[in-house]
């Protein structure tokens, strides 16, 4: 039976330019949402997001530069620092047997938006020649694809909030099946931009800004929440099949034992307690766990009114009793929605608490939902923890659920992660 | 500033060259500016010289030098008295 290793992790993230960095802040309580000061952003009705500090031009040489929307940027970049993590030369291996996997909600909305703008707001034909190869969903796979000369499968996946559980998961199935050996998957997101984000506003699920703290604006599970707050950056994986991973002595983060995928077939918002179960269920079942192995879940909880409530109530059908002995935790509380971006940046931090046996809080929890009545881990970090398992959910518009697992790396685990489903 | 020296400003500077690569004798396709920055390149030089130039660029542009002269044809046209429409619709 095949296994699959997480052996690099790279972000372009709020909080963190590192693993090391974002896990730091994350377990301090710090928040990297903020004001949008910025024109025209600050006339939002609610302008707040978690940017990142990043200029493309420290990493791109002005003729690449304009071919690469912000969201590739980030893609390329977190990529490349999960590649340098997992101390990988891709260059020294069989080209076909790499594949590179991304998920992304919006892709290159910033150049959208621009060209929309030239178009219509200054009447003008000039829309930039690169407009449609920037823009393209599948643009950021494609530059990681060309950069290190991965010929394997090069997808993109695009299932709104679980674009990129999707994209590991489907990755981490790609090396169980024997398809692949290295599989480069991960989430980029960049939609901080002002069409975009008055098309959220539009639609009432953004969180209202607090008006003494503004960083305190996103509170999952609390009685207090208003909605979700929008991030924006990257997060990358590299995974290898093990034996490969042991060979070469790298260092393996984490196991990726499970994988879980169900879809709601529903309303086209309203996420379905069935279906969120269903897909946490796929995942145990997939890892050969049972609900007793599980020791964190880091919950997709957007602090959207219907969703905390929701997967509240899917993670007790699915645990039963053992539901309030379980820490959970969104950590969305501090670095905002990343949409596409999220599973993967959720699942690395999930990886990283499994490392360093601490579990990060979710923030802002101030007045519970008497919903939502699990140990959420409010206000604070939980060290000394024995992890073994983590569980990382991502649930979307649309309706696609997905679900990861980590667990130890542990060489002798004679169950030996999944059956290709 | 003539237009050489003009063209060879916005080379240097939107595709990452060094002023002794891009001599007039120089192949645009050799110094890395394909058909979509050809693009991008007429974008700049419109800015630059408050020009208009028609979607259709001369596919017989080779050289740095036969951008120079490309431009100053349009400025003979254009330059005194502002884009001429025919320039932005009809074939040249």
């Amino acid at each position: 039976m095949r296994r699959v290793a997480v052996t690099g992790l790279g972000v372009v993230a709020p909080l963190g330019a590192c693993t090391d960095d974002l896990f730091t802040n994350l377990t301090a309580g710090r928040s990297g949402i903020r004001t949008l000061a910025a024109e025209p952003l600050r006339s939002l009705r609610s302008p707040i997001g978690a940017p990142v500090e990043f200029d493309g031009s420290r990493h791109f040489a002005a003729a690449k530069l304009r071919m690469l929307d912000r969201v590739s940027q980030f893609a390329l970049v977190a990529s490349a620092r999960a590649l340098t993590d997992a101390r990988l030369d891709l260059s020294a291996e069989p080209r076909e047997r790499c594949g590179v996997s991304v998920g992304t909600g919006m892709g290159g909305a910033g150049t959208t938006d621009e060209g929309y703008h030239t178009i219509y707001a200054e009447r003008s034909d000039r829309v930039k020649p690169y407009t449609v190869l920037a823009s393209m969903t599948n643009a950021a796979a494609s530059w990681i694809g060309i950069d290190y000369g991965i010929c394997g499968p090069n997808l993109t996946y695009s299932t709104a909030c679980s674009s990129s559980a999707v994209a590991v998961g489907e990755a981490a199935r790609s090396i169980w099946s024997g398809d692949v050996d290295v599989m480069v998957a991960g989430g980029t997101e960049a939609p901080l931009t002002y069409g975009v984000l008055r098309a959220w506003e539009a639609m009432r699920t953004i969180a209202t800004a607090d008006p003494h703290d503004p960083s305190a604006s996103c509170r999952p599970f609390a009685q207090t929440r208003s909605g979700l707050v929008l991030g924006e950056g990257a997060a990358f994986l590299i995974l290898e099949e093990w034996n490969r991973a042991v060979a070469r002595g790298a260092h393996i983060h984490a196991e990726l034992t499970g994988y879980g995928l169900t879809t709601d077939a529903g309303h086209i918002t309203r996420p379905s307690v069935e279906g969120q179960a269903g897909a946490m269920r796929a995942a145990l079942a997939s890892a050969r766990l049972s609900p007793g192995d599980i020791d964190y879940v880091n919950a997709h909880g957007t602090a959207t009114l219907q969703n905390d409530s929701v997967e509240t109530a899917a993670i007790k059908e699915v645990f039963g009793e053992r539901a309030y002995r379980i820490p959970v935790s969104s950590t969305k509380s501090m670095h905002g929605h990343l949409l596409g971006a999220a599973g993967a940046l959720e699942f690395l931090i999930a990886i990283a608490s499994l490392e360093r046996r601490v579990v990060p809080p979710t923030m802002h929890l101030d007045i519970p939902d008497p919903a939502c009545d699990l140990d959420y881990v409010a206000g604070g970090a939980r060290g000394g923890v024995a992890l073994r398992a983590v569980m990382s959910n991502s649930f979307a518009f649309g309706g696609t659920n997905a679900v990861l697992i980590a667990e130890t790396a542990d060489p002798d685990r004679r169950r030996h992660g999944a059956t290709p489903r | 500033m003539s237009t050489l020296e003009t063209l060879q400003d916005i080379l240097i500077e939107e595709f990452d060259l060094k002023r002794d690569q891009v001599t007039p004798g120089a192949e645009l396709a050799a110094l890395g500016v394909d058909s979509l920055d050809m693009l991008e390149l007429m974008f700049k030089i419109e800015d630059r010289y408050k020009l208009a130039i028609r979607d259709d660029i001369p596919t017989t542009l080779t050289t740095v030098n036969d951008v120079v002269v490309y431009i100053d044809g349009l400025l003979a046209r254009q330059g005194a008295r502002g884009p001429d429409p025919a320039d932005l619709h009809a074939p040249t």
